[in-house]
């Protein structure tokens, strides 16, 4: 394109830059100890947000929650969606209609409504306000995300370079670590990251179900009127484990095994 | 049929069905467990003790209708501005590199929860726009209209909508662009024969998990929106704090109305592409 | 003949999809010889390269190799190595170590894999590639790299897919000759897919051809060219010219032009290729030309006698130009009785015997008889 690059390309960064730049303000309002308006700069930076936030032993607790039940609900639904994902993306099921609706069902249902509709049940079951439990929840949202995410990365490509795998003498679990999981690293990647993603932004899910037990986002809400500087440093905080999850995979998908 | 290929078949269906039957058994549990609060009265006896008065007190609640009419009323808003501003950002944002894209796609991976704190530091009483324009004319924080939870989401699903439109931009739509040029289209037949087809079953797809999601919108309206009306989930959520022995049973008829009405949203918003493909 | 050391298949059928592709199809491979199987796309004969590789599973036959049989196997416990139609390189590794992946696999340590790959480098031109990714590959190399990786594994058995099929001229032929010494050095037996006939010949020791899931003609490839078992195997083959007719005493009236045609009375089809078709001074046989096209090795004519044709390859210097009166020749021992009352398609069969005839118009009888259709 010779008309207008520099122009164009202003424009793509200013849309780029207006959906980036207001999240930022989380970062500026954690360090301000002192913003009174109207300034439109922080008068007193400082550590406060951060020690009110871990004022209580509650915050650690609930990332380590948050944490555990995001990795176990991901783990679960990549076991659980690996060979469905492989089924549905090699296109071998004649009426694979089925399959979908019941993939998308729980992606249209409210998530608090599935959590408040299984509490009946973890009650009977003894699971509820347990991390158990709040796993099976959560694997309700994260397994199809996982498993559509995943369907992508199979097909006749990756097929075929098993069948070479195979001619070459390559064992079943060889050709899983030396050609399949290679093939597919950037689609799995994407699932992995996806489904911890949406486990670890649960909230009405975790609420209905997991009632005693402090999460992530659970502790962050009383915050988010009163206290706008712990909010920020607790979203800060918030951010971390996702974008480390983003990082680590983008790694693991550029430089497989 | 030869009986290799069948137990082939078989074989297939077995390695679907774990994730399937997990699947139905969560979803299934929830649906029916939703059913048995909305019909059973806390401390009853099994299913003899079923009856409606649940339902009967919920739907001559106009606390309930508000919360209806409000639910859908910044679901439609939501999910028609997110759509109408993800159109022309995508088409923008076609040729621009990696880096410009992943700015863009930056408030994906953010918990909504977040955005709704940002928005309530930019916008709320005393928040940085507020500063910056020395007053907001209108209250767009905890507003009656709903006008903060509106504004979250579409910040949020916006580049959702954008990431797949340009994905499915991505297969070969320059090289049709260029076949349509040369065969004499204009560039707004172009859009209209071209691009158009391209992005518009992602477009419609993603919309209906948009729609789906503001419908059961949750912690963002209990972050920016107003105390009155709820939204739906917000609505169910209340109900709980009140009453213990009533409220889970309201609480469960109106989730379960809730999800009813984001499943038939769905089945027609597919319904109505087809058909308008169809024509 | 026996394959005793080669490869065997002995009455496959597969159904790939559910789709009878095969029924009831055998093959011989002699050890350390190389056999083209040749036939039209949709044929089956990718189908039967990967039921004898062990990718497409058997609903009935069995498959030998080296006196072994091996249909019970898994894929990756058969001695045989495949080159696909595309490369199937694994992007994620470079060059050496695709090639060495197979040694890898059977345990064998980083450094002899290392000089075993380089040598298998070196045995298809690759020398110096080793360190290079695969990316950067032009598609002969790529193929190259394919096919010192399956050199690699020694196997008993190499097959490879339309190797040539997506490389331009000029690589084609250099891809073919490699084939061919390597194939020749290692002594390797060696079964090979096309569609094209001219590769068929020029890469077979032997030529199988496949039409709808059979072998219909398995032969040296000459044979195949001069001495098809029925019609649909001279078209397959180029042999344009089939002249249907009855014979009596020894010839067949042709156009009202009697041709010498040996055997047994009654109707029967001769068969000559248009290279074999001769332009002469004076003779019986006058036809008009309705067609000349120049097409760098020869003219193609088309020449017609009242309403039969026939079609010539001449030299263009001889050529002469449509719509001129001609005198053509068919030599007698060129022409070709096709076995049996051929006029119908596809009834040949099984595995012609390629010695003996030479290129003397001779019986019917020297070539394969046709047995029951195997349906």
């Amino acid at each position: 394109m010779v008309r207008r690059p520099l122009l164009a390309r202003a424009g793509g960064l200013a849309i780029g830059l207006a959906f980036a730049l207001p999240l930022a303000i989380l970062g500026v309002r954690a360090f301000a100890d002192t913003w009174r308006a109207p300034a439109l700069v922080p008068q007193d930076w400082g550590l406060r947000g951060f020690e009110a936030a871990f004022g209580g032993g509650a915050t650690v607790e609930a990332f380590g929650n948050s944490i555990v039940v995001a990795l176990g609900a991901t783990a679960l639904a990549l076991a659980l969606g690996w060979p469905a994902a492989r089924v549905l993306g090699e296109r071998r099921l004649r009426r694979p209609g089925v399959v979908f609706v019941a993939l998308a069902m729980p992606l249209l249902v409210p998530p608090y409504a599935t959590g408040a509709g299984l509490t009946e049940w973890f009650i009977r079951l003894r699971i509820i306000d347990s991390l158990g439990g709040l796993v099976l929840a959560h694997l309700t949202a994260v397994l199809p995300y996982v498993v559509l995410v995943l369907l992508a990365g199979f097909g006749t490509k990756v097929t075929e370079l098993e069948d070479m795998g195979r001619t070459l003498g390559l064992s079943p679990a060889r050709r899983l670590a030396w050609v399949t999981l290679p093939s597919v690293a950037p689609t799995l990647a994407a699932a992995t990251v996806l489904g911890f993603l949406v486990s670890w932004s649960q909230y009405g899910s975790s609420l209905a179900v997991g009632g005693g037990l402090p999460m992530a986002p659970l502790v962050l809400f009383p915050f988010i009127g009163p206290d706008p500087q712990t909010a920020a440093a607790l979203s800060l905080l918030y951010v971390i484990p996702p974008i480390l999850a983003l990082l680590v995979t983008a790694r693991a998908a550029s430089s497989p095994l | 049929m030869s009986g290799l290929h069948a137990s082939r078949r078989w074989r297939d269906r077995a390695l679907v069905a774990p994730a399937v039957s997990v699947l139905a058994l969560l979803f299934g549990g929830a649906v029916a467990g939703m059913l048995k609060t909305s019909l059973v009265p806390l401390g009853a006896d099994g299913l003899s003790g079923a009856t409606l008065d649940t339902w009967r007190e919920l739907l001559g609640d106009p606390a309930f209708v508000d919360a209806l009419v409000f639910s859908l009323r910044v679901t439609v808003l939501a999910t028609a501005a997110s759509a109408a501003l993800a159109v022309p950002v995508a088409v923008a944002l076609r040729r621009r590199g990696l880096a410009i894209r992943s700015l863009a796609a930056l408030p994906l991976p953010v918990p909504h929860l977040l955005v709704a704190v940002a928005a309530v530091l930019w916008l709320g009483a005393g928040g940085l726009a507020d500063r910056l324009l020395g007053g907001l004319p209108v209250n767009l924080v905890r507003d009656d209209a709903g006008v903060g939870i509106v504004l979250v989401y579409v910040f949020r699903e916006t580049p959702f909508l954008v990431l797949l439109m340009l994905a499915a931009m991505g297969r070969g739509l320059q090289e049709r662009t260029e076949a349509a040029a040369v065969l004499g289209a204009s560039p707004g037949q172009r859009a209209l024969w071209v691009l158009w087809p391209t992005i518009r079953g992602p477009l419609v797809v993603g919309s209906i998990i948009v729609g789906a999601f503001v419908l059961g919108a949750f912690e963002v309206p209990l972050a920016v929106g107003p105390s009155y009306p709820p939204t739906l989930a917000t609505f169910a959520f209340d109900a709980t704090q009140g009453s213990v022995l009533a409220g889970e049973g309201l609480a469960a008829a109106t989730l379960l109305l809730t999800s009813t009405i984001a499943v038939a949203l769905a089945v027609a918003a597919v319904r109505f592409a087809r058909d308008a493909e169809g024509a | 003949m026996t394959a005793e050391g080669g490869l065997l298949c002995r009455s496959l059928t597969v159904s790939p999809g559910g789709v009878g592709v095969l029924r009831g199809l055998s093959l011989e491979v002699a050890p350390g010889t190389r056999t083209v199987l040749v036939g039209p796309s949709g044929a089956g004969k990718t189908t039967l390269l990967r039921a004898i590789a062990g990718l497409e599973p058997l609903e009935g036959g069995e498959v030998h190799l080296v006196g072994r049989r091996i249909d019970g196997l898994a894929a990756h416990r058969r001695r045989i190595a495949v080159v696909f139609q595309e490369p199937r390189l694994l992007p994620h590794l470079g060059v050496e170590d695709n090639v060495a992946l197979t040694l890898r696999a059977a345990g064998v340590g980083r450094g002899e894999r290392r000089a075993r790959a380089r040598a298998g480098l070196e045995e298809v031109g690759l020398g110096g590639f080793a360190g290079r990714r695969t990316q950067g590959l032009s598609g002969g190399e790529q193929q190259r790299v394919a096919l010192a990786r399956a050199l690699c594994a020694e196997p008993d058995l190499l097959m490879l897919d339309e190797p040539l099929a997506a490389l331009d001229p000029n690589r084609r032929e250099e891809l073919r000759r490699l084939i061919a010494r390597v194939q020749a050095q290692r002594g390797l037996t060696t079964l090979i897919i096309t569609h094209d006939r001219a590769e068929a010949a020029e890469l077979g020791e032997r030529v199988a051809l496949m039409l709808d899931g059979r072998i219909v003609q398995h032969d040296e490839p000459r044979a195949l060219f001069e001495r098809p078992v029925s019609a649909a195997v001279a078209r397959f083959f180029g042999v344009a010219n089939l002249l249907h007719g009855t014979v009596r005493d020894g010839h067949l009236s042709w156009a009202g032009v009697a041709l010498p045609a040996p055997g047994p009375d009654g109707p029967a089809t001769l068969a000559i290729r248009p290279d074999h078709v001769e332009l002469a001074q004076e003779g019986p046989l006058r036809a008009t030309v309705t067609e000349a096209v120049y097409t760098g090795a020869h003219v193609r004519l088309v020449a017609l006698r009242g309403d039969h044709r026939l079609e010539a390859h001449v030299a263009p210097a001889l050529a002469p130009p449509a719509g001129a009166e001609v005198t053509l020749e068919l030599p007698a021992q060129r022409l070709w009785r096709l076995p049996g009352d051929s006029d119908s398609d596809g009834d040949g069969d099984g595995d012609g015997d390629g010695d003996g005839d030479g290129d003397e118009l001779s019986e019917a009888s020297g070539a394969p008889s046709s047995p029951a259709d195997p349906r």
